[in-house]
């Protein structure tokens, strides 16, 4: 792929299929940050459309094009937060960072046919919304550097190693997995 | 780390798992791809400074009948923008500032170009406008709408 400066650069100018490249590159990126605040659908679609917009209007700013992943990162974490406060939402603590409690709604649904994805998702919903988030964004097909999973979670870089293991550690001994092995 | 981490055959997993599951909805990819045709071509951008939304304090959560207006601020060299933003059931009561004030005519986008309204600033550069919520707008200030009035000046987007 073409460098990210020539991309933001031909983008700049108008060149939609620069844009594609990198709407294509970090789609994942900004959907699965969105995910991490438990916005529903619409409200993910409009944080992820503010996003890009956000860098429509910025392409003639962003100095470091290295980064750009962590600065879509970022501001799609900042446009979910405005929007949880925008609707009279309190985030779930005051760190802006999740809590560690399970949820209710794992991902289930007629999409898990198979045994071992309904098995994996009743073992995401019991790791807690925290761990969730961060292997939503660890297990994207193009992983994200750490600076850009701290940036989509705004968490320290240095926690996210040690809090990768430790989720996916959690993962594996829990009652639904544990026993089984992995395929 | 070595390919026979346990680690990363989860970590494939729920790749796998989370594109079947979970893919980036088309929709929004087009949407996406879309936001292109918004750039800025003959105007100079009036950066989001301040929004209330985003304060944390007291604020928080109080909203709607009797709650107080979100007000968000831009500016663009020389002028500044004030905005309050006031929720009316499915609309948006917007009431703004142009610093300096002049009188023009301010074009409120939207990202559906039939939704898009007009409001006149009076000589002090107030104006106020109605706008049906849930949506992104921007504000589009013609040239002569501020002291570097050789170009227009168009705000960031805000949801509202």
């Amino acid at each position: 792929m073409a460098s990210a400066r020539s991309l933001i650069g031909r983008a700049s100018d108008g060149d939609q299929a620069a844009w594609n490249a990198i709407v294509d590159r970090f789609s994942g990126l900004v959907w699965a940050t969105t995910r991490s605040y438990r916005l529903a659908d619409a409200e993910a679609a409009d944080v992820t459309q503010t996003t890009w917009l956000r860098l429509v209007e910025n392409l003639d700013r962003i100095h470091d094009p290295d980064r750009l992943g962590a600065w879509l990162a970022t501001t799609a974490r900042r446009e979910c937060l405005r929007l949880i406060r925008r609707s009279g939402r309190e985030l779930a603590s005051d760190d802006e960072w999740v809590l560690d409690t399970p949820t209710d709604d794992p991902l289930d649904g007629p999409l898990l046919a198979r045994e071992r994805d309904a098995a994996l998702g009743r073992a995401l919903a019991r790791i807690g919304e925290r761990c969730q988030a961060l292997l939503r964004l660890v297990a994207l097909a193009d992983p994200p550097t750490y600076e850009e999973i701290g940036a989509a979670l705004g968490m320290p870089i240095g926690a996210i190693g040690p809090t990768r293991a430790r989720c996916l550690d959690k993962l594996r001994r829990s009652p639904e997995l544990a026993g089984h092995s992995s395929a | 780390m070595p390919e026979s981490d346990p680690d990363e055959s989860l970590v494939a997993e729920l790749q796998a798992l989370f594109a079947r599951s979970d893919p980036v909805p088309p929709v929004v990819d087009e949407a996406a791809r879309a936001a292109l045709g918004w750039r800025r071509l003959d105007a100079d951008l009036a950066e989001l400074l301040g929004d209330s939304a985003l304060e944390r304090g007291e604020l928080v959560g109080a909203r709607g009948a009797g709650g107080p207006a979100r007000s968000v601020s831009f500016r663009a060299g020389g002028l500044s923008i004030d905005l309050e933003i006031h929720v009316d059931g499915a609309e948006c009561m917007l009431l703004g500032q142009l610093s300096p004030g002049a009188a023009v005519e301010i074009e409120i986008q939207t990202l559906d170009d039939d939704l898009a309204v007009t409001a006149a600033t009076d000589r002090l550069g107030r104006f106020r406008a109605r706008i049906t919520g849930g949506r992104s707008i921007r504000l589009r200030v013609p040239a002569g709408g501020g002291p570097a009035s050789a170009r227009a000046v168009e705000t960031s987007w805000i949801g509202i």
